[in-house]
């Protein structure tokens, strides 16, 4: 199953898509012409044969990502010559060395270019077998031979034959009926495919229409398929599907007419046909540059369809906020943002990422009295907690706290303390009071460790925090960004963000009781009986397991429910397969504090994909591609009590409206999962109660 | 109006010189019309007078106070509002609303903090005397019970067997901080080796699980570094549970204690010079904790906080019923509340105000209480003008303890009201009446007086 697998995902790779079914189907259409369909499977069986033997591991195989290249070229040369034991040998050797090409190039482009290999390998190994071909008078050349096999003549005239013939000449079927049953294929799987191989086509082979003066001529190009697939490649699979990618798509095709023109005309001179080379080369080349300028919208994360990406690229990009360079807020209690990043007074330039805390009372003012003294200040004095593990490497202790109103400009970052975090950054916090710190340097600390008092020493026209993150350890280096983990804004936990100007915020320390009760360790069963309306309609067996990547997931034999803890906050990271109780999990409980306050809420955003179906899913897929604010699906979660959570997934366009509640087991994991009115409720064995 | 004769007497002018009460007598007379903008006639007019009021903004602020104070500093810092100083549903709802779970010290309090809607893991249930029903309708609700003695232990270990599972508990200690008087009463003694045979007892029974630590230093504690060598010893502990039991506690509740801004007796001082300020026991205590808990590590702490959030916020307001001249040239003066409403006379020396400017020099008056007893003295000996019958006196802080420790006897207890937002007056307690008095009385069908 396995392997029939990866050779079905080679057929369904050719159009960038992961999809077993239209791999079968495409295979079925190759099959109307026998030469090209028996040499795709001699080279791809041949490749994959080849991969067993020198112990290729079967997750790489499993995708069939190394082995459409060897599947194109046994399709073209299938389609060269006519089919004699010799043409077998032939397609033998061409397979595997396309396979061999394919693990060579996409090696080097992932490590110089960071780039796929799309078809290259494909392109070089077929130009090779056909320049190579002239030699070999014991294989015979069909190209010399009238072309007929299967072939209904169907014709619609030839501006909309000419894209039917393109598309079916990606299989190398150039003709209308084959191309009809692929293009219905790309239909059903990706609208946003579909849509983008159309515009690809016109807008390409238009512009060729007007260069050499013949609609005609133009439109009845077969080689203009590489229109179509630089169209998709551009435009729904290494960018997000947006109006922007559409846009920058129509350019590569419009780009790529040139090299089409030009590969064409230099090729032929040798009998080889033009293959894929201009899109591989437009394809790559935009992709590359794309991603040198750090274009905001590549998808990093390719799913089977452009929808599946853009769903989940829409919702990631709502759910992880923040940074990777992850610290917790400096002190305890509640404090107000008085300067964030890019602040109006000091956080320019080079020192752009800082944040700047002070203490206000309910008018909003930061002092007692009349102001003038340090001591007014609600902050000063106030403990300054280590906002991460590391090791103290710098500590200046002995400026004096400036008098209010006048500022150190000799020292300017006043006593401070610099440590190093274990993930090899640097956090300096500046303007402690004088003496105030009892670590020295080398000393380590925790999250949380208390390292010194807020003071006003420095340049520091008031008591405050100053907290930076920086490269080297030198004070007063250049900043770079970063965010603050677990704390809480007016009531509402975040995970990892950044605080606006003025926002009052109080870190979240995790609560060790919620991490024990979210310890899942592997080989963990836990049983549910499914309950809805006090019957009991089924049963719900999850086992912790942990995917090759490290990601834990629980398993209920039919689908995997991704889960994790990152910095203070558990997530249920994503949903797959077809398992209705699972994806219910996932909907509402998408994520939690490792933490508990009273009242807190917290929200979240779960792609539109997995709570729409069929149709509904399809419609909102494609069209969150051109508005991609315009269908969120919205969790809103909420503490009810220490063990309980309530949770509303909703959204106003899509009249999406559901609640949930969950309470956690004494031990671990979730005593009941009600959704509606489904209940999931635990069956606690024996042993696991105390 | 015919005004009173008085015998005359002789009196030493003091002129705004410097005397020994540290001031100008003359200065020292403070006049009160209203409290938050509502004036003192309009509330006794309408709720008669004696009348205890309170301010809602006072008490919603010094909360926030206090607990901005330590929550800057600590961040799992949780306050147990103390039931005991004032029990009133609606000043305790107050608190809750700000974020106080509720202390307890009796099986009554504990009824009604839950009639409040006040759920049971969040009750600290504290005292020496506990029933083994108030422990297991507690326990079961899932309070946080502190164990005060041996008894305790194996009344507990019998919930624990009716309620066939195991049960988590505090244990309060008691132990030397360097405070006069030590309390030695409440809990198991830390130095003579007691508390840890109170632990042994514990984990050797098996029934209960050792949760947390709680110790209560004393009262109106005037040494914040009492509490830095509490927080000390109470950290040394629990970390030699955990190495020794490998008991992992989750809280430690370091009780209260704090002094409100009042003025004790035979105190020289002012209390803002006396009295440390607030800042000073936060810094004092988190400052002890995070000397002694290891890095990152933060128990969850709870205060038990009381006087120093409710005393300022309440006033008594009493009238002048008549006044005498002593013997001995003292003006005497008979006000229509005594130590029946103020229990805290015996240690407090309150601030007096009146309610109106008076005229006349500043004589040595004394202030009794309605009573037919001696003692009932509200204070002994100050400087006031002369006062009319009629003129009122506003007594404050009066917030803490009097409104729960205050008696029936001889007189109906008051009204207590409430000033609100925008002025808005809420009766918080009716006025008692004979119908109170004698709604549990029987009286035998033999002895009834036949008319």
């Amino acid at each position: 199953m396995k392997h029939l697998n990866a050779i079905l995902y080679s057929y369904s790779e050719i159009l960038f898509i992961r999809s077993r079914w239209s791999g079968f189907l495409l295979f079925l259409i190759t099959l109307l012409n026998p030469y090209v369909s028996l040499g795709g499977i001699v080279s791809v069986l041949s490749a994959y044969t080849f991969a067993r033997l020198i112990n290729m591991d079967n997750e790489f195989l499993k995708e069939g990502f190394y082995t459409y290249n060897p599947l194109l070229t046994g399709l073209s040369v299938g389609y060269l010559f006519s089919f004699t034991p010799l043409t077998i040998l032939f397609m033998v050797i061409t397979g595997i060395l396309t396979f061999v090409t394919t693990i060579f190039l996409s090696s080097i482009f992932s490590y110089y270019l960071k780039l796929p290999v799309l078809s290259m390998p494909f392109v070089i190994i077929s130009s090779l077998a056909y320049m190579a071909s002239t030699q070999y008078s014991n294989l015979f050349v069909t190209g010399l031979y009238n072309h007929t096999y299967w072939d209904i003549q169907l014709t619609f005239g030839f501006w909309i034959d000419g894209y039917f013939k393109s598309i079916g000449a990606i299989f190398f079927m150039p003709n209308v009926v084959t191309g009809i049953i692929i293009a219905s294929i790309v239909l059903a799987l990706s609208r946003i495919h579909f849509l983008l191989s159309i515009l690809g086509y016109y807008i390409g082979t238009l512009v060729i229409a007007l260069m050499v003066g013949s609609f005609e001529q133009s439109f009845s190009d077969i080689n203009h398929f590489n229109f179509i697939l630089i169209s998709m490649v551009v435009g729904g699979i290494f960018l997000v599907p947006s109006p922007k990618s559409y846009l920058i798509a129509i350019i590569a095709v419009c780009t790529s007419t040139v090299l089409l023109d030009a590969v064409l005309v230099f090729w032929s001179n040798y009998g080889i046909p033009a293959f894929t080379l201009p899109f591989n080369i437009i394809s790559l080349s935009f992709i590359y540059v794309l991603g040198v300028v750090k274009f905001p919208q590549m998808a990093y994360l390719i799913k089977d369809t452009p929808e599946e990406t853009i769903d989940l690229y829409l919702s990631n990009k709502d759910r992880y906020r923040g940074s990777w360079i992850t610290i917790m807020l400096p002190f305890a209690g509640k404090w107000t943002v008085y300067q964030g990043f890019n602040g109006k007074w000091t956080h320019q330039g080079g020192w752009r990422y800082a944040y700047d805390f002070i203490i206000t009372d309910e008018d909003g003012k930061s002092f007692k009295n009349e102001g003038n003294l340090a001591t007014d200040y609600y902050c000063f004095k106030k403990p300054v907690l280590s906002p991460i593990r590391g090791r103290v490497v710098k500590v200046v202790n002995n400026l004096p706290d400036v008098e209010i109103g006048t500022v150190d400009k000799v020292n300017n970052w006043g006593n401070l303390i610099i440590i190093k975090d274990e993930r090899n950054f640097y956090v300096e916090i500046s303007h402690l009071a004088e003496d105030s710190i009892k670590l020295e340097e080398g000393a380590w600390v925790e999250r949380g460790t208390m390292l010194g008092l807020c003071g006003n020493s420095g340049y520091s026209p008031q008591p405050h925090i100053h907290i930076q993150v920086q490269e080297v350890e030198s004070i007063g280096a250049y900043t770079i960004p970063f965010s603050f983990v677990n704390f809480m804004e007016s009531g509402v936990y975040h995970s990892n963000d950044l605080p606006e100007l003025d926002a009052i915020v109080e870190p979240l320390h995790v609560d060790l009781k919620y991490d024990s009760k979210t310890s899942f360790v592997l080989d963990d069963v836990f049983e549910y009986k499914i309950i809805k309306n006090e019957t009991e309609i089924d049963r719900l067996n999850l086992t912790v397991k942990m995917a090759l990547d490290g990601t834990f997931y629980l398993d209920s034999g039919k689908g995997k429910l991704y889960f994790g803890k990152h910095e203070g906050t558990f997530y249920f990271y994503s949903s797959e397969g077809n398992d209705k109780y699972l994806n219910a999990i996932f909907q509402s409980l998408p994520r939690f504090p490792l933490t508990y306050r009273e009242n807190l809420t917290w929200s979240d955003t779960i792609p539109v994909g997995r709570v729409l179906k069929a149709v509904p899913k399809a419609i909102v897929q494609f069209l969150i591609s051109f508005v991609h604010n315009a269908f969120k699906i919205n969790v809103n979660l909420k503490f009810s009590s220490p063990t309980k959570i309530t949770s509303k997934i909703s959204s106003k366009v899509l009249k999406v409206n559901r609640t949930a509640e969950l309470e956690f087991s004494d031990q671990v994991g979730f005593k009941s999962i009600k959704v509606e009115d489904i209940e999931l409720r635990r069956i606690e064995s024996a042993s696991n109660t105390d | 109006m015919i005004k009173k004769y008085e015998k005359p007497v002789m009196l030493k002018i003091e002129t705004g010189m410097m005397n020994k009460f540290g001031s100008s007598p003359y200065y020292t007379r403070k006049v009160r019309t209203e409290i938050d903008g509502v004036k003192i006639d309009d509330l006794v007019n309408e709720h008669g007078s004696p009348l205890f009021v309170f301010s809602e903004s006072t008490l919603r602020q010094r909360y926030k106070q206090l607990y901005n104070v330590f929550s800057t500093r600590y961040p799992n810092i949780a306050f147990g509002w103390s039931y005991k100083t004032n029990y009133l549903p609606a000043i305790c709802n107050i608190l809750h609303q700000e974020g106080a779970i509720a202390e307890v010290v009796s099986e009554m309090e504990y009824d009604k903090a839950r009639l409040a809607g006040i759920p049971g893991d969040k009750i600290i249930f504290n005292g020496p005397y506990k029933s083994i029903s108030a422990l297991e309708k507690a326990v079961s609700e899932g309070a946080l019970v502190n164990i005060d003695h041996f008894d305790e232990i194996y009344d507990l270990e019998k919930v624990a067997k009716n309620l066939d599972r195991k049960i988590k508990v505090g244990m309060r200690l008691n132990m030397d901080t360097g405070i006069y008087p030590q309390w030695t009463r409440f809990g198991f003694n830390l130095e003579s080796g007691q508390a840890m045979d109170a632990v042994k007892r514990i984990v050797n029974g098996g029934k209960l699980i050792l949760n947390g630590l709680h110790c209560h230093v004393g009262t109106f504690i005037l040494d914040p570094n009492a509490y830095a060598l509490e927080v000390e010893k109470m950290t040394g502990l629990m970390y030699d549970l955990e190495s020794k039991f490998n008991i992992k506690l989750e809280y430690l509740d370091i009780g209260g204690g704090f002094p409100s801004k009042s003025k004790l007796k035979g105190t020289y001082q002012s209390p803002d010079t006396l009295i440390p300020s607030i800042d000073e026991y936060a810094e004092a205590i988190s400052t002890a904790l995070y000397r002694n808990l290891k890095g990152g590590h933060m128990p969850q702490v709870y205060l038990e906080t009381g006087r120093g959030i409710i005393d300022e916020a309440g006033f008594l307001i009493t009238s002048i019923v008549t006044s005498k001249r002593l013997p001995d040239g003292r003006k005497a003066y008979v006000a229509d509340a005594g130590i029946n409403l103020l229990y805290t006379a015996f240690w407090y020396k309150y601030t007096i105000e009146t309610d109106r400017e008076l005229q006349g020099t500043n004589e040595p008056s004394m202030i009794n209480g309605p009573l037919c007893m001696n003692i009932d003295v509200i204070e002994e000996g100050t400087l006031l003008p002369p006062m009319e019958k009629g003129v009122r006196l506003i007594l404050s802080p009066v917030g803490a303890y009097n409104v729960t420790q205050w008696m029936q006897f001889i007189e109906y207890r008051p009204a207590v009201v409430l000033i609100g937002p925008n002025k808005t007056v809420d009766l918080i307690r009716e006025r008692e009446d004979l119908s109170d008095i004698i709604r549990r009385e029987k009286v035998p069908e033999r002895l009834k007086i036949k008319a």
